[in-house]
Parts: C-alpha cells; sequence; structure tokens
C-alpha cells in the first residue's frame, strides 16, 4: 500500500513538472524545438559532405605574365601559360578578379586594397617569366636549355585565420595539379634514359590520401555531428531545466505546499529526475529523428547503449541543475547560473568541434567532463559501430561522475529544504 | 478536547525573535483566529504548526502529534491553505487539485468524487474550472487553493489570510464556506489583520503582537477586558428625566444619561450596553412613545480594533 502510493506521489510530482514544460512556450522551445533548429542548421550547413565550394572563394589575380622581359638578350612578352592558368582556376569555379598591379593597401583598384577591405579572399601573383620558365626558353651561351624556377606568389586574407587556412589548401591543391601538369612536359624535355631518375627527384615522395575503413558505410560530416549533439542536449534539456524547476517552485511556494503534505522530500526529488529524464530523451529523439526525417543521416543504432549513457550522463546534468537550484534564491537568479555555466561548456565536450584544436589545458578540462564521455560514447557506437564492451570505460566514468555530482546535488537539495 | 497544543514555543531567525515563548490550545471544533499586525508572528507560528519550520524551542501537538516526531501523521491531519495563490497556474482548477489529492494519497474514483464534491462546496463553475488557473479572477483562485487544502478531509485546518486583497462579495462568500467548515465540526485557526474577519468568524482569538500573545479569549472577553463600552447615542429633539428613567429600565441597558454635544452643540442621550443590536428598537421605541422626536441615531460599538489599540497603543494596520 505504502509503494503504490508513494508511485502515485511521484507519478503526480513528474506529471505536474512535466505538464509545466509542455504548456510553457519558452520551456517548449528549448526543449523541443531549439533542438530541431539547431539540427536543421547543422544540417544545412555541414549536410553536404566536407568539401568546400571553391566559387565562394574570390582570387585577385595580378598576372604578370606577357609582359615584357628579357630572355636570353631578346625581349619576350609571351603569356600563354598565365592565361592558361587563370582560365583553368575560373573553370575550376574559383570566382577570379584581374588586377594590374599587387599595389599597397592605400592605393585603389590594386589587390593588396582590395584584400584589405575583405573584397577579395586571396591573391596571385603570376610572375613575368612564367611562360617563359615552364616551355624552357632560357638556353645557355651553347644553346643548351637552363632549368629555371618559376615563382608563383599566393596572399591569403590573415584576418579570418578558418577562411585563410581553407583558401590557401584550395588554391594550392588546384596550383600543385596545375604545375605538375608542366612538371610531366618538363621531365619529357631529357633523354628517355633519364626520365625515371628525374622524376624521382621531382616527387621523392609521393602522398596517397583516402579515408580508413572506421565504418562499413561513407559517412558525411552530419553523420559525425548528430550524435556528438546529444551531449548538447544534456546540458540544454537537463542541466538547464533541473536548475530551474526547483528554483521555480520555490519562487512561487508550490514547492512548499508539497512539503506540508504527507510527501518525503525524496519522492519530490524522483518526482522531479523522471520528468528531467523524459525531456531529455524527448529532446535526444526530437534531434536523432529531425536528423534522419531531414538529412539521412547513416547511423547505427546500439539503442540499449544510446538509453543507457543518456541516463547516466542526465544524472549528471541534473545534479550539477540541482546544485545550482538550491543554491540560488529565486528562478531568475537559477536561470542566469545555469546560462553562465551551460553555454561555454557547449564548446568544451567535443560536440562542435574536437578538442584536439584546443590548448591543453583546455582539452584537460574538456576530457573531465562527463558530457565529453557522452559525445564520445555516442560517437563509437553511432558512427563506429563499436560493440557495448569498447565504451565500457568511458560509461564506467559516466557513472561515476554521475553518482558524485547527483548525490552532491541531493545534498545541497536537503540543505535547500530547511531554508524554506 | 484540544487539536493543537503549544508549549512555550520560540522562533528565533538569527538575531530576529519571531515568535517569543507563546502558549496557547485550540479546542476540537473551534474556529481560532490568530489576530495581529503584519510581522507580529502569525505567519511564522502558522508555518510551525504545518511542520514548515521547526522551532527553535517549545513543543506543538496536533492531535496529540508531536510535529516534530510524528510529522508525517500531523501532515495527514493538517490541511494548509496558505497567504499566497499557490497554485500551477498552466493547470486547471481540476489538475491542480488532482496532483494535491494524489499527494495526500487519494486516487481513482475516490480523487475523482472528492474533486467533484469540493467544486460544488467551494462553488467553483463547472466550465471555468477546465480553464488554466492563470485565467481566473482572484477569487476563484482563493477558493482552488482553499480547495486543494480539503482534498484529504483533514480535521485541523489552516488558513493564513484567505481572504486577503479581494472584494467584499468575494470575501463573505468565503467567509460562508469557512463557517461551513466549522459547522462540520473541523478544527479552525484562522490567522488575519482585518478585526471585521475575526469578529465575525472567530470563537476565540489570540491577539499577537511582536512576537508575543498579548490578550487571548473571545471576542466578547476581550472587549471586556478594556474599559470601553458599547454606546448609542440619540439626538432627540427634547430630553427629560422621565425618559432617562424610561431608558434605563430597557433590559440590557447599563446606564443613560444625558450629554452635550460638543461640535453641534446640541443634547444627546448616551446608553450605555453590551448588546446595542439587540435593544437599539426597544430604546428607540420607548423614546418615540414619551413623545420625544429622534432626530438622529448612533452606535459606538467597541471592536477588536479598540482592544487592540488599548493593549498596544497602535493600530492593527500600522
Amino acid at each position: 500500500m505504502k509503494v503504490k502510493r508513494a508511485i502515485n506521489q511521484v507519478a503526480a510530482v513528474a506529471k505536474t513538472d512535466f505538464l509545466g514544460v509542455l504548456r510553457n512556450k519558452t520551456a517548449i522551445f528549448f526543449t523541443l524545438l531549439f533542438p530541431l533548429f539547431f539540427i536543421v542548421i547543422i544540417g544545412f550547413t555541414f549536410g553536404q559532405s566536407g568539401t568546400t565550394e571553391t566559387s565562394s572563394i574570390v582570387v585577385g589575380v595580378v598576372n604578370l605574365d606577357g609582359e615584357l622581359i628579357a630572355v636570353n638578350a631578346t625581349n619576350s612578352i609571351n603569356g600563354t601559360i598565365g592565361d592558361l592558368l587563370v582560365e583553368a582556376l575560373e573553370s575550376a569555379n574559383f570566382t577570379i578578379y584581374g588586377y594590374d598591379d599587387y599595389g599597397d593597401r592605400d592605393t585603389n583598384g590594386t589587390a593588396a586594397y582590395a584584400i584589405s577591405r575583405g573584397d577579395i579572399d586571396a591573391i596571385m601573383v603570376i610572375p613575368a617569366n612564367f611562360t617563359e620558365t615552364l616551355s624552357f626558353q632560357y638556353t645557355d651561351n651553347l644553346g643548351a636549355q637552363v632549368a629555371t624556377q618559376s615563382h608563383l606568389q599566393l596572399h591569403v586574407d590573415p584576418t579570418d585565420t578558418t577562411g585563410a587556412l581553407i583558401t590557401q589548401q584550395s588554391i594550392l591543391g588546384f596550383t600543385s595539379a596545375f604545375v605538375k601538369q608542366y612538371q610531366q612536359v618538363a621531365i619529357q624535355q631529357v633523354p628517355a634514359d633519364m626520365q625515371s631518375y628525374i622524376q624521382v627527384l621531382a616527387d621523392p615522395i609521393t602522398v596517397l590520401v583516402s579515408d580508413a575503413e572506421v565504418t562499413e558505410e561513407e559517412l558525411q560530416w552530419i553523420d559525425y555531428m548528430v550524435p556528438g549533439t546529444l551531449g548538447l542536449v544534456l546540458l540544454w534539456s537537463g542541466l538547464n531545466h533541473a536548475s530551474m524547476t526547483i528554483a521555480t517552485e520555490r519562487t512561487k511556494g508550490t514547492f512548499q505546499r508539497m512539503i506540508i503534505a504527507p510527501v518525503s522530500p525524496t519522492i519530490v526529488l524522483l518526482g522531479k529526475f523522471i520528468s528531467n529524464l523524459t525531456l531529455v530523451y524527448m529532446s535526444g529523439f526530437v534531434m536523432l529523428v529531425s536528423g534522419v526525417l531531414l538529412f539521412q543521416v547513416n547511423l547505427y543504432w546500439n539503442i540499449p547503449v544510446i538509453i543507457l549513457a543518456m541516463f547516466l550522463g542526465s544524472l549528471s546534468a541534473i545534479g550539477i541543475g540541482l546544485i545550482i537550484s538550491s543554491v540560488t534564491k529565486n528562478e531568475e537568479a537559477a536561470n542566469s547560473i545555469a546560462v553562465i555555466i551551460s553555454v561555454p561548456l557547449q564548446f568544451f565536450i567535443g560536440a562542435f568541434f574536437p578538442l584536439t584544436m584546443m590548448p591543453e589545458a583546455a582539452q584537460v578540462f574538456g576530457e573531465a567532463l562527463p558530457f565529453t564521455k557522452l559525445v564520445n560514447i555516442m560517437k563509437d557506437v553511432m558512427t563506429r559501430n563499436l560493440p557495448f564492451d569498447a565504451v565500457i570505460p568511458e560509461l564506467l566514468y559516466l557513472t561515476v561522475s554521475g553518482i558524485i555530482l547527483f548525490s552532491l546535488g541531493t545534498i545541497a537539495y536537503r540543505i535547500a529544504l530547511k531554508r524554506l | 478536547m484540544n487539536d493543537i497544543e503549544i508549549n512555550s514555543v520560540t522562533k528565533r531567525f538569527e538575531d530576529t525573535l519571531a515568535v517569543n515563548d507563546i502558549s496557547m490550545n485550540v479546542a476540537k471544533g473551534e474556529l481560532f483566529g490568530l489576530l495581529g499586525p503584519n510581522g507580529a508572528g502569525k505567519s511564522t507560528l502558522t508555518k510551525m504548526i504545518s511542520g514548515i519550520l521547526n522551532p527553535t524551542s517549545g513543543t506543538i501537538k496536533v492531535g496529540n502529534y508531536d510535529i516534530q516526531k510524528d510529522s508525517m501523521k500531523v501532515k495527514e491531519l493538517l490541511g494548509v491553505v496558505p497567504q499566497d495563490i499557490v497554485l500551477y497556474d498552466y493547470l486547471n482548477a481540476k489538475e491542480n487539485l488532482s496532483f494535491y489529492g494524489r499527494l495526500y494519497g487519494l486516487s481513482g474514483k475516490k480523487l475523482k468524487e472528492r474533486i467533484n464534491e469540493l467544486l460544488k462546496f467551494t462553488q467553483l463553475d463547472k466550465k471555468a474550472v477546465k480553464r488554466h488557473v492563470s485565467t481566473y479572477s482572484g477569487g476563484m483562485k482563493r477558493r482552488v487553493n482553499i480547495a486543494a487544502a480539503l482534498l484529504h478531509e483533514p480535521q485541523v485546518i489552516l488558513l493564513d489570510e484567505p481572504t486577503a486583497g479581494l472584494d467584499p462579495q468575494n470575501k463573505h462568500a468565503l467567509w460562508e464556506i469557512i463557517q461551513s467548515l466549522k459547522s462540520q465540526g473541523k478544527t479552525i485557526v484562522l490567522t488575519t489583520h482585518m478585526m471585521e474577519e475575526a469578529e465575525e468568524l472567530c470563537s476565540k482569538i489570540a491577539i499577537m503582537d511582536q512576537g508575543k500573545i498579548i490578550a487571548l479569549g473571545s471576542p466578547s472577553e476581550l472587549v471586556k477586558k478594556i474599559k470601553l463600552e458599547n454606546t448609542i447615542t440619540l439626538v432627540p429633539d427634547k430630553t427629560s428625566a422621565r425618559l432617562i428613567e424610561e431608558i434605563k429600565s430597557i433590559s440590557g441597558v447599563k446606564n443613560a444619561y444625558t450629554a452635550q454635544d460638543e461640535n453641534e452643540k446640541t443634547e444627546t442621550i448616551k446608553v450605555i450596553t453590551d448588546n446595542p443590536d439587540d435593544i437599539l428598537s426597544d430604546v428607540v421605541a420607548s423614546t418615540v412613545n414619551n413623545g420625544t422626536k429622534v432626530l438622529s441615531v448612533q452606535l459606538s460599538r467597541v471592536t477588536l480594533e479598540d482592544v487592540f489599540i488599548t493593549l498596544t497603543g497602535r493600530s492593527l494596520r500600522e
């Protein structure tokens, strides 16, 4: 009889708490719609794989090839290969703006002026002897060809480090292929028995790049992103909601009324936990289903491990939320502290970008977070299709951290009861 | 038999002594009023009775159970109506009552029947109760607030300022509900700072000030404790010794005399009595029968406000 009564009480607390979210437009937005918006945004951003659309890269070309220069003591104005390079860039879909002069940032109409104002992403300077060099026009006094290097200059906008890196890699990738073609022409100029030797000198090491067989199916970027977003769900739905739930009830006085009733504080806590857990699962479900339906994400569905990991992660999130809720005086203060904690944490759990990109101290901090472990587990089981035993160490970490944080949250909650 | 026994209870908040060595009993079936200005210690005392706060010293028993040792049994006996509207505004009245009912162990058919009984008892409109509480008027919210405390049919009900902020119509409707609860044999502790509410409803009143009980008794006993008396003031067209004697002879009249009205410069007749309402018609009839016209009548009743002012030198609303 006592058990039945306790279950009824837990269900009542959980249902009322849950309805509080379902009937609150702001809470619904952050619990269900925000994850949906988020998945839509990252889907459209990363859903088409990791290739960069070259048309968005604007290259300012200063083509000096074809200018009058002296070659073997005679004047030359040949610009054929420089023009071919520009045409090839255009046909590779780069957006090309032509400039007569590199110039400087204060002289309007020059390439340096344009890049300083963000009108172009990079400047390529094709030297005046580009054609003459690549077509082996330089000879010595005896008429033998003289090997001469040509220097293409590439300048990128340093104010956008990521953009500069992408631009640089895209143009270098293109030009290396272009130059390779002329390298072969040059090699063919030497006697046949020397060509292999020269080939090795030209390319002593060749790098073959391909994706390792981590997964059975080819994955797009979004396939890796979606499992990581479940870590964000814990922060948005778990931590934020838990931090508000008791603070709000205390502000409104409903918590006092619950305590006046013959209900143990543990039952109230259990009801709140179930409500929070349900929200986390709902939010995660929305995130995953929208990923599947809208962007056809390609994942492996080890449902028991996903549910277990989310449960263990929720212990930590709700534990932190309870601490916030218990130490703050009202819902506004609880909300502010929850935002201050959860927003920066989003960047340390490896959901948006790998922790290896961060400074060492940040990596250590990120690796210590239970939410990072959850993200790792989700990526392991959902993208790498690893079995349960492969994620046991991280599940244990989640369990221990969950028990510690939830226990601390419970202690804070009990102390808060005495302050009513 | 007492339903509430309070012995030497003190509550201290750091440097503030909110309740200072209070002892009192509330008999079974009694409607007991805790009257006093804001900050007198009434709410602290009711919070201690309801188990929200623990006394710094002293003991409180409800239904013979100690509130600290047998807190769960006390909670079963108590129905607490807080001063503020403590309802979930995103739920409708039925959902709110269902939630609180389940906390008290009610479920299924019994819970539904009890909710319907209380909606009827508190005169809540059937259509309105399906709307979210946030859309209700202040009076409706107060009634749901009371109903939520009655679901488990408690023997002892604590009402903390139940009519605060209500218009006279809603206030009287709630008074009827409270009187109806009393007629059901419930023991009620009513906390209020409105003396007319205490006078109207309570059979026994404790007047609190600065954490102490400064007077305890029925409203009439409290009034008798001070030297002020209820007075009927008549303004006749003429007076005579015979008329005064006739008024004195009326049952319930303690004294009668003529006096000069200082403002109007007219002669008045002052009639001293314990029950001015009961004898007013007899006094007026006797005067008219004596051939005297009554130009005006004024009743000056001694109130609990007078008692409070006499005992503390301050008004209840200060």
